[in-house]
């Protein structure tokens, strides 16, 4: 089976171009964070990143997340958060900068370093989800 | 004086105001006014798309006199065309902007 195209060029929704995922990430960005909340990072362009999960067992169950008001970033932030949801935390770590920016074209080279900040936000909520999960297990012994 | 324009409307404001005003005053270096940047909102980042007539001759005199151009984020992203603008014209919201006159900073910013 061959997986829907959902860039601009086609009318599968929801798409994942930069502009529909800074869209809905601004919504996800005011939202309430999630119980699991990662450290937050900033950039050396003064950008912060924060990332947070809800977790059912060792997989993701949602992803909220808190950034700077960058369209890039954002859009971004919001692609790891609807895609990842459904993942183990291992597999979810894996998700490089490099392949954020290769999911995403269209971002013009000057602003591709978001995804740096965008990854390395998401892996510190994936580890502080990781140790959640670390101490409830030990709990339970 | 030193201005920046913001190209905030739209209807006649790329083809006239600036292809018909500004750009060739500039061209002819009879503007009147030291101009350190410009910033485009909406359908006007189509001029900063690489290849536009106008677009083109407006990219040689921002490299020529050291003005800045730069397109909405949130606007080229919108249009898709944020990664086909005239090589080296970033996009960027207001901190991008700000940043980047920061060195030059205009006199006056003029919203048309």
């Amino acid at each position: 089976m061959t997986a829907l195209c959902r860039e601009a060029c086609c009318s599968v929704t929801p798409r994942l171009t930069v502009s529909e995922l800074f869209e809905r990430g601004f919504r996800r960005n005011r939202a309430a964070p999630l119980p699991i909340e990662g450290a937050a990072f900033t950039d050396p362009e003064g950008n912060t990143a924060r990332f947070s999960v809800d977790v059912t067992g060792d997989t993701i169950a949602s992803i909220s997340f808190r950034t700077s008001s960058c369209a890039t970033l954002i859009a971004y932030c919001e692609y790891l958060a609807e895609i990842t949801v459904g993942f183990r935390f291992d597999i979810a770590s894996a998700f490089t900068a490099t392949s954020l920016v290769e999911a995403l074209p269209g971002v013009p080279a000057l602003k591709r370093n978001r995804a740096v900040l965008a990854v390395t936000a998401f892996r510190a909520a994936l580890a502080q989800a990781s140790d959640h999960l670390s101490s409830v297990t030990e709990g339970s012994l | 004086m030193k201005v920046a324009y913001i190209f905030a409307t739209q209807r006649h404001n790329v083809s006239y105001v600036l292809a018909k005003m500004i750009l060739p005053q500039l061209e002819e270096n009879r503007h009147g006014a030291d101009v350190v940047g410009m910033f485009f909102f909406e359908d006007n980042n189509y001029v900063l798309v690489d290849g536009n007539p106008i677009g083109a001759r407006l990219h040689k005199v921002a490299q020529d006199k050291g003005i800045l151009l730069m397109g909405c984020d949130q606007c080229c992203y919108e249009r898709e065309i944020a990664d086909k603008l005239f090589k080296g014209v970033p996009i960027g919201c207001f901190p991008d902007l700000y940043k980047a006159l920061s060195g030059n900073m205009p006199d006056q910013v003029i919203t048309l």
